[in-house]
């Protein structure tokens, strides 16, 4: 197969020169011919007495009789409507309003296969088409899915009526941002009697948006996927979590990896030539902990933790800085609750705690639309880390129910070509990106850290259902 | 034959197709099959067939064939009316008022629609002149309003000028004095549902000469209506926008379209408190024009929980009944619209159900190539001759009559007489999203 030509950065940065945050999107087609979204069935009889009854009475003039409904190729092939192609339906219908008795575009159910069953298909059209352009998904005719339902789809963000200082990269005003700090900020700096601070001291360092690329699922643990999400994420400014035995084979791109390291890989870490601006420990150890801090001094230590864990306060109280809370694949915990009420609860223990502002949150697990990422900050995360979204971009086959890192098998096109895949990761970010800046307008916010936990601006179904419809008659909350 | 040799190989296949549709907005509805891709949770493929029916008529769809709600699972869908018994049903002969008025603030021009609903903002650009002037004529049929939208008013739309609401949007795209003093009523858009906070933009490929000539600006550039007004920060602002439109022409009635927010409630008093007649509010899930995605589902509450919480608002201040509330936002059937009023609305603005009614399948292409494959929601020439205006002009009026004829239905049903009286009438709602899981 032809793989699209994909040329490195198109807008070359000079030093001195004026510049400004961007991910520079490119068309990156998709390799792996997916089934069509549409099945076009077209009766081949029907079609013929048509075609004759046409010739009659136009009286053979080709260019009227020609002029087929699709506006879109469907029946532009060699012999039109007799072999369609379908790849090119958009689902109009105008076909079959024309031609009720003879032509029927249905739904492809090959098409419903794709994905798994908390990933659904229109999940994966979604993020297929934000990797294959980078543009943010636009329609017309009004929105067409249910009207709430669990977890994320129960919940709606705000918007502000007047003031409203922000449209960045829209209409060219003012300057929304979407950088997040990653590490350790302490509440207040003590200062000793000669004006020198003691005691802990901030230490942090900024990515340029609040999502980072988790470690792959551990069957596709290869160096050569670990160069393209390490690229990628270099590219757009933020990190990648990679096996630390991965990242022992990698030389490039070594500012953007957080190595993810093990109790039993302790003794590996001398065989690290680099200094990571993180590590991510994969369990509390305490042993691995002294390690990390003697042997790498400036590097911050993040903790991945299931995100239901009781003990999330008392690791911060040990030292880690930053928290990586984990919900499986489907967004839920082990407990099966979903990531959404999750979130929302841990963050409230930090804020309870007092010390909400000392530690960054980073979530995994569910996040596979543009919308979770900014309902997830609000909900109480200063970032995410992205799973299963990465791999759609990248065209992978789901094997079944793909539930979590050790078990669910996927599969890459092969073979995978490195250009490709990083712009389709960096169409996805910059689609994202767009669309966390559209949300962040429509509040009128100027960075997305004022968003994190901003719980005044999310409306809950529960809650508006209830104070709408609580007096009504059947109505049992 | 001698017609055909005579015309062009345009007109010809103008014709054919035209033929071709209507076969097909005729035959589907009356098929005992569904086309098998048509619809979705929220407009069901019976409900569209069963718009096209009541288009092609007036009349109400045979009982089998009314589709009161959708599959959404959740708002109106959840919603049913708690009827009386037939034995207390009204007479079928009994009278029964459908109008509102939309001027309730004692003083100024009294303006009063013959049924509780009026059509939505949809500007020249983002649908045809020929859609324009079908809904205008419409409105003028049946004793209501259709809106310009933000696009600029064409000549063509001037006859019918007593039936149309002026839209003052942040781009001020066609907004003139002239037009302004055409208006009955005008329109500030300060949101929209489909895109609460984000404002409009016509795709460059539909700013076609025309277009561009009648929003003043330059042919095939994208335009953009930023958000918000950048001369509107507070009511106080907005008071002034209000003078400005007074001092142009003081008969206007002044409607102020807002988005649901979470404060829509605070919003809707201090739109009042600024002057305001009429309070439009949009909520998050209608939209006739493009919109990003993550905009419809996800910004804004849907209108069946705004209206609640507005009504309520408003009566708390003790100004209800000096303000019209309208919603629009999924409004798709009578039913939504009864439902509306009895959560607390006056009325409905239409747009999507328009739209159907003219032949749309709410495929969601109409910003892909050259717009609408139906011509609806396209600028291309040979496109938009595919919906006549007169054939659009009977369609829309034909489902505002069965509209009318399935409101009395309803209140006859509740024995009501005006449809004023079923404003805010929640004891004759009743929730089916509980225990009975949405079956009733």
């Amino acid at each position: 197969m032809l793989l699209p030509s994909i040329e490195n950065d198109p807008i070359p940065v000079q030093k001195g020169t004026y510049t400004r945050y961007q991910i520079h999107n490119q068309d990156a087609p998709d390799t792996e011919k997916w089934p069509s979204r549409f099945k076009v069935k077209v009766g081949k009889l029907g079609l013929a007495k048509l075609l004759f009854k046409e010739i009659w009475h136009y009286r053979g003039r080709k260019d009227v009789i020609l002029s087929r409904p699709c506006m879109y190729g469907v029946f532009s092939g060699p012999v039109g409507g007799f072999a369609p192609r379908e790849e090119l339906c958009v689902g109009c219908l105008r076909c079959t309003t024309e031609f009720p008795d003879f032509v029927r575009i249905e739904h492809n159910p090959e098409r419903r296969k794709l994905g798994d069953s908390y990933f659904t298909f229109n999940y994966v059209d979604a993020i297929n088409a934000e990797a294959a352009s980078g543009q943010v998904p636009v329609k017309g005719a009004g929105y067409r899915g249910e009207f709430g339902g669990e977890g994320w789809d129960g919940m709606w963000t705000d918007m502000s009526e007047i003031v409203r200082p922000t449209r960045d990269g829209i209409h060219g005003r003012e300057f929304i941002s979407t950088v997040v700090d990653i590490g350790y900020q302490p509440n207040f700096l003590l200062f000793d009697q000669e004006g020198q601070p003691y005691g802990p001291l901030p230490r942090s360092f900024p990515i340029s948006l609040p999502m980072l690329f988790d470690s792959p699922p551990a069957s596709l643990l290869t160096a050569h996927l670990g160069k393209i999400l390490s690229r990628a994420a270099n590219d757009i400014e933020t990190l990648t979590v990679l096996p630390l035995e991965m990242v022992l084979q990698m030389k490039d791109y070594q500012d953007a990896i957080i190595p993810l390291v093990s109790p039993y890989e302790i003794e590996k870490l001398t065989e690290l030539a680099f200094s990571p601006r993180m590590f991510e420990m994969e369990s509390w150890d305490q042993a691995l902990f002294n390690k990390l801090q003697e042997s790498f001094p400036e590097s911050l230590i993040a903790l991945r933790a299931e995100i239901e864990d009781d003990h999330l306060l008392d690791y911060a109280d040990s030292g880690v800085q930053v928290l990586h809370l984990t919900a499986n694949y489907h967004g839920r915990s082990k407990d099966g609750r979903f990531i959404l009420d999750l979130i929302r609860e841990a963050h409230a223990k930090f804020v309870d705690a007092g010390i909400r502002g000392e530690v960054t949150l980073i979530g995994s697990g569910g996040m596979i639309a543009a919308e979770h990422l900014p309902k997830a900050i609000l909900c109480g995360l200063d970032a995410v880390a992205l799973d299963t979204a990465l791999l759609t971009a990248l065209q992978a086959d789901f094997e079944g129910e793909c539930l979590d890192r050790e078990s669910s098998q996927f599969h890459l096109p092969s073979p995978l070509n490195e250009d490709w895949a990083v712009q389709r990761l960096k169409n996805l970010m910059s689609a994202w990106r767009d669309q966390l800046l559209e949300i962040l307008g429509a509040m009128g916010l100027r960075e997305v850290r004022r968003l994190r936990g901003e719980m005044g601006r999310a409306m809950f179904m529960k809650t508006l259902e209830a104070e709408a419809f609580a007096d009504l008659e059947g109505y049992d909350g | 034959m001698a017609d055909i040799k005579d015309k062009t190989a345009e007109e010809l296949i103008v014709e054919k197709h035209i033929a071709n549709l209507h076969n097909g907005f005729a035959q589907w509805p009356r098929s005992e099959e569904v086309p098998p891709a048509l619809g979705d949770a929220r407009w069901t493929a019976e409900m569209i067939l069963s718009t096209w029916l009541m288009a092609e008529n007036g009349d109400l769809p045979i009982e089998t064939q009314r589709t009161p709600t959708g599959q959404s699972k959740g708002g109106f869908d959840l919603l049913d009316f708690k009827f009386l018994p037939e034995s207390d049903w009204l007479e079928a002969t009994d009278k029964i008022d459908l109008s509102i008025p939309l001027n309730r603030r004692g003083e100024g021009r009294e303006i009063e629609i013959a049924l509780p609903l009026y059509g939505g903002g949809m500007s020249y650009g983002s649908v045809s002149e020929q859609v324009m002037l079908a809904r205008a004529m419409a409105a003028k049929k049946t004793g209501t309003f259709t809106c310009t939208g933000e696009g600029g008013y064409p000549d063509s739309l001037v006859p019918y000028k007593e039936h149309i609401i002026t839209q003052v949007a942040t781009g001020m795209f066609g907004v003139r004095e002239e037009t302004i003093k055409h208006a009955p009523i005008v329109e500030f858009k300060y949101a929209q549902g489909a895109k609460p906070g984000l404002g409009g933009h016509l795709l460059g490929d539909k700013a076609t000469t025309t277009v561009a000539e009648i929003r003043e600006s330059v042919p095939w550039v994208s335009l953009f209506s930023p958000f918000p007004f950048h001369s509107v920060y507070c009511v106080e602002d907005h008071r002034k926008h209000v003078d400005w439109i007074r001092t142009v022409n003081p008969e206007a009635l002044v409607s102020v379209k807002v988005s649901t927010p979470t404060d829509v409630d605070m919003v809707a008093v201090g739109s009042y408190f600024a002057g305001a007649h009429i309070i439009h509010l949009d909520g998050s899930y209608g939209g006739t024009g493009a919109a990003p995605e993550i905009a419809k589902k996800n910004i804004a509450m849907p209108i069946e929980f705004a209206i609640p919480k507005v009504h309520r608002y408003l009566e708390g201040e003790n100004v209800r009944d000096q303000v019209t509330l309208i919603a629009s936002g999924g409004i798709r059937t009578a039913f939504d619209v009864a439902k509306a009023i009895a959560l607390g609305a006056d009325g409905c603005v239409l747009g999507t159900a328009d739209l159907i009614a003219i032949g749309c399948t709410r495929c969601s292409n109409c910003e892909r190539g050259r717009g609408c494959p139906f011509g609806l929601t396209t600028t291309d020439p040979l496109l938009s001759q595919l919906m006549p205006v007169e054939w659009g002009a009977e369609r829309i009026a034909n489902m505002y009559a069965a509209y009318a004829l399935q409101l009395k239905e309803i209140l006859r049903r509740l024995g009501l007489k005006s449809i004023g009286e079923l404003r805010g009438r929640r004891d004759l709602l009743k929730y089916i999203g509980g225990e009975k899981g949405g079956q009733d």
